[in-house]
Parts: C-alpha cells; structure tokens; sequence
C-alpha cells in the first residue's frame, strides 16, 4: 500500500505541474492585468511596478521564475492588491478558516446524512422512512447559495439569534449558519445513497444468512451490513470534502468568514495572479490527496480491495 | 440577545477603564445631546481595502481608514471646507508656486516621537520614489510639485523633489507651475505623513497591526483581511480630548443585501442601500434612510476616434441621442435613490461651480424629444436608414437597467437600434482604453472638490479621455483655469462647449444612499466627497 501511495504521489506532481502551467497561461491571456485601473497608470508609474514584480519579463521567465520560487523557496509569491502580504500569507491566514467551514460541514454532512440513509432503510416503508427521503430530496434541491438567504432572514433578521457573518475567532454562533448552508445539500445526496445501498445490502445472501442464524438484527446491521452499505458512500464523500471546500468560496463571500473564498474570487477579477495561482494550486493538491486517501480507505471497506 | 451581552459588556469595560473615555456617559460637548456609553461606529465595507500605507492605498475604503489613522497637513471639516490638520495655516508667495505651511508644535506619533516636516518630506519623496512604485505617484504630479513627473520616471534622483524641511516645523513645497487649489491637495492620503524608522525596520510588513505607528486620531489594533480591521483612539494624538469615538469597526461584506439584512439586524452603523430599494426603506425607516449628494458622475461616452463609427462623427448625432434619453425616468424609475439628473459633466456640488444655462435643462422631454428627431434627420438617419451601434458598460445589475433603459428610449423615440454589451471590469477597461468600442459606459469621482477633476478627462492628451475628444478651445480654457484665480466662468464655457458638441451623454450625479443608524451624529452629510474622519461622529444615547 505504500507503494502504491508513493506512486500516486509521484503521478501527482505532473499533474499539479500541468494544472500551473495551464493556469499561468490562461490567467496571463485574460484581458487588462493586475494594473489595469479606470485611471490609468502615467507610462513611467506602470513601467516601475511591473519592472519590481518582473512582470516586464517574458512569459516563459516568468513562469519558471514562479516555479523556481515555490520549489526552492516554497515562496508563491507576492500579492499585486494587497501590498503588505503576500500570497504564504494569505493562505496562511484564510484556509485555517475554510477548512474549519469544510470539515465541519463535511461531518455534519456525513454524520446526519448517513445515520437519515440507515434509518430509512432499516424501518423501510414506514413513516420514518418516507419523511428521512422528503428530508433528503428537500436537502438535496438546497444549495448553498438558496440556503444562506433562508438562513440568515430567519435566524438573523427574524428571530436575532445568530449574527449575520463574520469570524470572530471562530465562536460557535458564528459557525452555526455558514456550516448549515454548506452542509444540507450534501447531507440529502449521502442520505439518498446510504439508504439505497443499505437496501440492497439487506437483501442479500449474506445478511440473510447472519439473520437465519439468529443473529440479533442490532449485529447483523453494525457487524455485517454496515461496511458494505458504506462503500458507495465513501466513493462520494471523497469529492463532497473537495467540493465543501470548494463550495465555501460561496460561504465565505456570503458570511463574510475571512476565508479563502474572497481572495479567491478576488483575485480572479482584480487579476492579481499570483494570489489565484496559489488558490488553484491549494485546491489542486488537496483534490489529488483526498482522491488518494478515498482509495485507500475503499480497502479498508472492502478486503476484495487490495494495491 | 447577542448585542445586549455586548453592549453592557462594553459599558462595564469602558466604565472600568475610563482611559480616554472621558465623553462616555456624558453629554457632547458642544450640543449637549446625551452620548452613549459604548462609543463605537461599525460600518461596512465593499471589499478587503488595498492598503493602508498612506502612499500606497489606492481604494475609496482603503483611505477612509488612512484618513482615521494618520492626518495631513490639513483636514476637510463637514461641509468639505479647509481646516488645520497637522498644519496650522500656509503661506504663499505671489506668484503661487510656494507654499510654506506651519505644523503644530504637539502633533505626535502613536509611539510619542513628534510629527516634524521631515516626516512629510520623507512620504512624499517616498510617494514618488520608482521603488516603491505606487499607483497614486501620478497625485504628486498631479500636485504640480517641482521634478515630481520626471523623478516618476526615473530621469531624475529622488532628492530633488521640490519639498523640504526649513526646520522641523516648517516644510516648504515648490510648485512646477502656480496652483491656487493646491492646499485642497493636502487633505488627500497620499500626502500624509510616513514613520520612516517603523517603515525601514520592518518593511512591506510595517502596516501590520503590530508594527505599525500612525499620527491620526486612531490606531490600527486588528485586521484580519476579507473580514473585518478595527482601529481604536489614539492617546498620543494631539486632539484627542475632543475625539468622541473610541472605536471603529470595518466590516468586509461582499454581498450588499446580506449587508442590510445585518444592519437590520442591528450589527453595523451604516451600510449602502441596494439600487432601487430606496423608496420603500424610506417609508419603512424615514430617519435611517439618507441620500445626499456626492461628488461622482454617470455618463455615456462615444468614440470619436479616427476608428470609431462614422456617425458618431456628427455633433448632431451625438446630441440628438442626449436629447431623447429622459433622466427624470432613470433617477426617479430605474435607480430610486434621490441622485440628480446630469445636463453637466462637472456634477453641481462641486465646490467654485456655476453650472451653466444648458438649453438642454430648461427644455421638457418632448421639446427634447422633437428636437432630437430633427437632429437626426438632418444627419441622414431615420427609419429608412437606421442607425444602429454597440453600448459597453462592466458588469454589474445597475448598469445594466440604465442600459436597457437608455436603449429603449433611443428605440421608441428615435427608432435607433442600440445593442447592449456587458463586459466584465478589466476587460471593459481595457477595451475602453484601446477605443474598441462605439459607446462606453463611463463614471468618475473627483479626486479633488474642484471643476477640473472632471473636465480635465475631456482635455485631448488626457489619459483618461477613452472616447478621444479632441478640443482646441476646451484645451485652452483648461490650461488657463489652471492658473487662474477665478476659474468658475471658465469652466461654464467649457460646459457650454461640451453641452454643444456633445462627447459625452451625462446621465446622473451620484448620490450617498445609505442606512444610518439615527445614534450616529455628525455625518458629513454635506461633505459632497464623503471624506469622512471617526474623530468628527459619535454615538448618541438610545
């Protein structure tokens, strides 16, 4: 297994590399740059300040000399909007507060979604069931941008329980509605495809072997149903967590979390390039890492499974 | 529930530490009114502010906090007039090109060091100097200091930028050509004082809340970017007795309805009205809803360069569409939120400005209208050969309703076929820039409360004219305005000029449209720039 880690590592790296390249090229195809501005920059003014960040340079310099920075200084580079950080710092600052979003919402997602999908399964065709899908599809036709309104009109306007937005060090009052408005669509998927896949298994030979050898049902679901019914899930919930950090750009504007998601966005329209490219390539590595861990935790789920 | 455990937690600790707090519980010095006991002012922000390097900065929120954090040789008061900041008073020599201002003998540093001229002759050096290369280097020679165009590029050192110390309370300024707004210049953040050994010790990172030291009425205590900068008073700034505000809070939120749901809410001060929502947040809250006017245009551009379109060519092509666009529907249908309707370039509020006779003004759309069609006419289009032609604006909700509106009336009135393209900001610059358009949207804000901030775009050399105007009369009354003593009747014949030849369609003046909440005193309400200072407001008892 670790072999097969370290290769996957390793085809990682091209991968990460093709994504800056393509990255790089793009973002310096867009039109206007990082100093375009509706009072435009005096000749000599616009020549000082590409000449200090090097934009002066030939593309291809530019590229490698980006390059160059992050492999030997693990220096991405500075921000052209934001003149005392640079871009370490950014990212620094900002992905400590989205991943807290991300995970959270991710285990609320998961944790809620799974224990809906079970239970639905299990009293199949009971009221619990029926009302575990409406909550599911409910959930589901919820994304976060249509949640973040309902949410903040109702607890902030209406009933002034919760604030509006904001960090302030990460206070629970704070997290509550961001990692709802995160979390809910994604809980209605895992609750759909946890019950279906815990049908299935239910009605397999397996189980009804563990059942008619007395096995009391509480054994049969958490010993042998369990892990099989899981496996589906796990295949998801590796590109939910990108997806929740990802989808936190969204959060992040809406409750203004001083998160990643602001400088992010705002990189792309101020075309301050070096502050995007570090955000695409953040994101880039962390999907590539969670694919990985998906994979290695499909083994564990599942002994056929073996690298 | 939230706010009251704040509140009185904020009172309890303001009434432990009265440090500084001398006006809590109190009543306002000057007017009497009871004041609150928790002496914070909370606004909104668009965006994460740039910078708040005085020479640095380049954003409208970014100087708002550089205005709190350090002061410049002199304030604007609020009606936008001239009083002393960390100068007493100027002199100027006959022929206006220096100027020798006065600093106070108590003007001190965050960290007790004194405010001498040097500190200014450094920022301002700095402010030039190609290795800091900062965006606003283009106000100093705007300012017309001496070598200030040449030392931007690098043809001349540094040092002899025309400003310097006669002694540590006297700093003199030596103007390329006589300036008579000149002291006006100094209430801008780029001219305000810089600590040389803070910056020099710690580099890019000396605005940092740790590092920095600052000469305004406040301290930058917080910051966490994209969320919110908090800034509390001074203790060493030399009016400090009479700053009211103890602490200012800035909030980073994008979205502008979350904004107003969150002042709802009680959570801010102060935040803009969404466009459009003026009217009925007016009747719901008449003392909370303000619009005012501020000192910032909306117009339409054409091209009129040698690639732009034939037709628009003819002056009376350009007027005719002038004439059929009905700014009483835009402001009062399509915006709603008290701006004024635009016959000029200049806006009204500008400080020294006699808005001229524009026969325009005084004629009632359908006189406008029939005269458009004339003019039309008489250019050779009507509904046989239709003029047709592209309109550019950026992105974004409201430019898009005067666009669609302005079209449709061109439409219905003059059967002209205006088709609409929304280009996102950058590329909308750049376009504009290169004239790769017919018809552009444009805006500006002056950068000083003076006509020419807005004239000086329709000069032919300008940088900033996109659509290529090109004047010899408009450029002779502008370079002459800028020596002259009464400039006003100047700039009304360029008016006239512009309003005749019609380079640009003006649509509206902006307005100030915000929520504020009725505890805040002392909005500048007539500062027409909006160049607001914490230490003016304060916060009245409920």
């Amino acid at each position: 297994m670790l072999a097969y880690s370290l290769r996957r590592l390793l085809v990682a790296i091209p991968t990460i590399l093709l994504l800056i390249v393509a990255c790089f090229f793009l973002m310096h195809f867009a039109p206007g740059g990082p100093f375009t501005s509706e009072r435009p920059l005096p000749p000599a003014v616009l020549a000082n300040i590409e000449a200090r960040y090097g934009l002066d340079q030939p593309l291809w310099k530019q590229l490698w000399d980006y390059l160059y920075n992050i492999v030997v200084h693990f220096d991405f580079g500075p921000s052209f909007k934001f003149k005392d950080r640079d871009v370490n710092d950014i990212i620094a600052q900002g992905f400590p507060i989205s991943l807290t979003y991300g995970s959270l919402s991710f285990l609320v997602a998961t944790a809620v979604g799974v224990s809906l999908g079970i239970a639905a399964a299990i009293k199949h065709n009971s009221w619990i069931d029926y009302f575990a899908v409406g909550l599911g599809i409910a959930a589901q036709a919820l994304p976060n941008f249509i949640m973040g309104p309902i949410l903040i009109l109702t607890f902030t306007l209406w009933l002034g329980w919760l604030p509006g937005g904001g960090w302030n060090g990460g206070q629970w009052q704070y997290l509550i509605m961001p990692v709802i408005a995160l979390a809910t669509s994604y809980m209605g998927s895992i609750a759909r495809i946890t019950r279906s896949s815990m049908l299935e298994v239910l009605n397999s030979n397996f189980i009804r072997t563990a059942r008619a050898k007395g096995l009391p049902t509480r054994t049969v679901i958490w010993r042998h149903a369990l892990k099989p019914t899981l496996l589906p899930v796990v295949s998801y919930l590796g590109p939910v967590f990108v997806y929740v950090l990802t989808g936190s750009v969204f959060v992040d504007i809406y409750f203004s979390t001083g998160g990643l998601g602001q400088a992010y966005v705002g990189s792309a329209l101020s075309r301050d390039y070096a502050v995007l490219l570090g955000v695409t390539i953040l994101y880039g590595a962390l999907t590539v890492v969670v694919n990985l861990l998906t994979d290695l935790a499909y083994a564990w789920f599942d002994p056929k499974i073996r690298y | 529930m939230n706010k009251v455990i704040r509140t009185s937690l904020a009172g309890l600790l303001t009434s432990t530490f009265m440090t500084g707090a001398a006006f809590a519980a109190g009543t306002h010095p000057e007017t009497g009114e009871a004041l609150a006991d928790d002496q914070t002012f909370t606004y909104r922000i668009l965006d994460e502010h740039s910078s708040v390097d005085p020479q640095v900065v380049e954003d409208v929120s970014g100087a708002e906090i550089v205005r709190d954090l350090f002061e410049g040789l002199m304030n604007q008061d609020e009606d936008g007039n001239l009083v002393p900041g960390v100068s007493t008073g100027y002199t100027t020599n006959e022929s206006k090109d220096v100027y020798t201002f006065a600093l106070r003998d108590d003007a001190k540093w965050s960290n007790g060091d004194p405010v001498t001229a040097g500190d200014f002759v450094y920022a301002w050096k700095r402010a030039v100097d190609p290795a800091l290369s900062s965006p606003y280097a283009w106000f100093m020679e705007l300012m017309s200091i001496e070598n200030a165009a040449s030392i931007i590029a690098g043809e001349t050192p540094v040092d002899e930028l025309g400003v310097k110390a006669i002694d540590d309370k006297t700093l003199e300024v030596t103007l390329s050509a006589p300036l008579p707004y000149f002291p006006q210049m100094t209430t801008h953040s780029t001219t305000f004082p810089a600590p040389q050994k803070v910056i020099e010790e710690f580099g890019d990172a000396w605005t940092k809340p740790e590092n920095i030291v600052s000469n305004g009425a406040y301290v930058l205590t917080e910051h966490l970017p994209q969320e919110r900068s908090v800034r509390e008073r001074n203790e060493m700034y030399w009016d400090n007795d009479n700053t009211i505000i103890d602490t200012v809070v800035s909030l980073v939120i994008n979205d502008e309805n979350v904004a107003l749901t969150r002042y709802l809410a009680g959570e801010l001060d102060r935040t803009e009205i969404p466009a459009g929502q003026y009217p009925r947040l007016k009747q719901e809250h008449p003392v909370e809803a303000i619009s005012f006017p501020r000192l910032c245009n909306y117009y339409y551009t054409f091209n009129v360069s040698d690639g732009g379109p034939e037709a628009f060519k003819d002056p009376n092509v350009r007027q005719a569409l002038s004439l059929a666009v009905d700014r009483k529907i835009i402001t009062e249908k399509v915006l709603a939120g008290g701006q004024p309707q635009a016959y000029t370039f200049a806006p009204e509020a500008t400080a020294g400005f006699t808005v001229p006779a524009v026969e325009m003004a005084s004629m009632s759309q359908a006189e406008r209208d029939e005269l458009a069609k004339e003019l039309l006419a008489e250019a050779g289009y009507g509904p046989d050969n239709p003029l047709s032609f592209e309109m550019v604006y950026n992105t974004a909700e409201n430019h898009k309703k005067v666009a669609v509106a302005l079209s449709q009336m061109w439409k219905q009135k003059l059967g002209v076929q205006a088709e609409l393209a929304n280009m996102e900001w950058k590329v909308f610059l750049e376009e504009r820039g290169n004239q790769n358009f017919d018809l552009a949207r444009g805006a500006w804000c002056g950068d000083y409360n003076e006509a020419s901030t807005f004239l000086d775009l329709l000069q032919s050399d300008s940088g900033y004219n996109d659509g290529k105007f090109a004047n010899a009369r408009v450029d002779e009354l502008l370079a002459e305005a800028k020596t002259s003593d009464d400039p006003a009747p100047l700039y009304t014949e360029v008016e006239r000029i512009i309003a005749q030849e019609t380079p640009v369609i003006p649509i509206y003046h902006y307005a100030g449209v915000y929520m504020m909440d009725s505890d805040v005193g002392n909005w500048p309400v007539n500062n027409v720039e909006q160049n607001w200072y914490s230490k003016n407001l304060y916060k009245l008892a409920e």
